[in-house]
């Protein structure tokens, strides 16, 4: 297990206060929140941000951690020393958001519990939250993820336990990105009598180099040659479902989209997939080329800037 | 409990086959009941139905009220203030989503 320095994570010194805490939290948490942020590692961080952030804000966890001593270096192979939290009560929760926690929190602060339970309410296990990614392809065809969860556990003396577990999970074909999984029975199980809590998989695309899905609509840019969108074309185009043979009509402009219905993610109803034209130009290098310009600018009467005629030449 | 690992788990579309009660809603989201229903009366959720207990979320619900757990619990906003961030993110995500749609990233 490795160490963790929660004081790091915020970029504040040990002796910051309670207020300087909460300050740096909002502010990290505000940027780096999955469903705000843009930036790759936003769930890594915003998940770090909220373990540091249950330990520093609670006056109690603070000074248990904080009396482990300031020696420790985040990364360094960590044990807890025996007895080291002697004397502390945690009540509060921790950044319960249905998330894993790390290793190195578990083992200081064990599992939290308690958090939205009302008295008299049957035992049942928590729901769990955990997000996939899985690639455009595989909403349209299905796919199947192995996924792993850390679930607590009774052992045998009546401790609770972490335990890794593995999942298969079929990704049903025409599932959306942000869209969500319940898989009954599959989250926390009760650690009483109570039947288990359900997990909710929140589905996102991997960045794909070619498409971009909006919904269930799919859309690709598709570069033509000047003569290819002036004459029209007939051309192969690639959709995350196999190719298909696209007729590109002549005058075709940039910017112009030509929509494949039904062939965005499947569903009922089907998704479109939206080809954006775009014109390639090509250099002219060579002498024939630029003779080939020449005779084009000859041939044509044509004004590329009609809204600033007579203002330039 | 274990599972088979050559079968896997299906699961069911939250946004399109099912719809939620208070109490699987706020089950699901880990946020006690009278928040949900805070943000009922706030226009944060739109569910069907009269009374609280006869209330059916859809499961696009489910994404808004975790996130409107987060903005209460951590950033200390109310529902006025609540309502006013998820529609802002919603404009910014439609706004981002028409950019992507041309190719700007």
């Amino acid at each position: 297990m490795k160490f963790k320095d929660y004081y790091e994570t915020f970029g504040l010194p040990r002796g910051a206060t309670q207020d300087e805490i909460k300050r740096a939290y909002r502010k990290l948490a505000r940027k780096y929140h999955p469903d705000v942020s843009k930036a790759a590692d936003a769930e890594a961080r915003f998940k770090e941000l909220g373990e540091a952030y249950a330990v520093l804000k609670d006056p109690e966890k603070r000074a248990a951690y904080d009396a482990m001593g300031s020696q420790w270096k985040a990364g360094q192979d960590f044990q807890p020393p025996p007895g080291w939290d002697e004397g502390f009560e945690f009540s509060g929760r921790g950044a319960d958001y249905g998330m894993d926690q790390s290793d190195f929190f578990e083992a200081l602060f064990g599992r939290q519990s308690g958090s939205g339970r009302q008295a008299g309410m049957p035992a049942r296990g928590r729901d769990h939250h955990a997000r996939v990614m899985i690639d455009l392809e595989d909403a349209y065809r299905g796919a199947q993820r192995a996924i792993s969860l850390r679930v607590p556990e009774l052992d045998a003396q009546g401790h609770v336990v972490l335990r890794e577990r593995r999942l298969d999970v079929g990704i049903p074909r025409g599932i959306r990105a942000g869209q969500h999984l319940r898989l009954a029975g599959q989250g926390e199980p009760s650690l009483g009598e109570g039947p288990a809590g359900d997990l909710y998989l929140e589905i996102g695309f991997n960045a794909h180099p070619r498409f971009r899905a909006d919904g269930r609509d799919v859309y690709l840019d598709l570069p033509l040659a000047p003569w290819e969108a002036a004459l029209g074309c007939s051309l192969t185009l690639p959709t995350p479902d196999g190719s298909l043979q696209l007729t590109v009509p002549a005058g075709s402009a940039a910017g112009r989209q030509l929509r494949l219905k039904g062939k965005g993610i499947p569903g009922d109803p089907p998704g479109d997939l939206y080809a954006v034209l775009g014109i390639a130009l090509p250099p002219a290098v060579s002498a024939s080329e630029q003779a080939a310009y020449r005779a084009m600018a000859k041939a044509f009467d044509f004004n590329a800037r009609p809204s600033m005629r007579g203002e330039t030449s | 409990m274990s599972n088979a690992d050559s079968q896997p788990v299906r699961g069911v579309i939250v946004e399109e086959e099912i719809q939620l009660t208070l109490v699987e809603l706020s089950q699901a989201c880990r946020a006690p009941e009278a928040h949900v229903i805070a943000w009922v009366y706030e226009g944060v959720l739109e569910p069907v139905g009269e009374a609280p207990q006869d209330w059916r979320f859809t499961g696009s619900a489910l994404r808004r009220a975790k996130l409107a757990l987060w903005l209460s619990r951590d950033l200390e906003i109310n529902p006025p203030g609540v309502a006013l961030a998820l529609d802002l993110l919603d404009d910014i995500a439609a706004l981002q989503a028409r950019l992507e749609r041309f190719g700007a990233r």
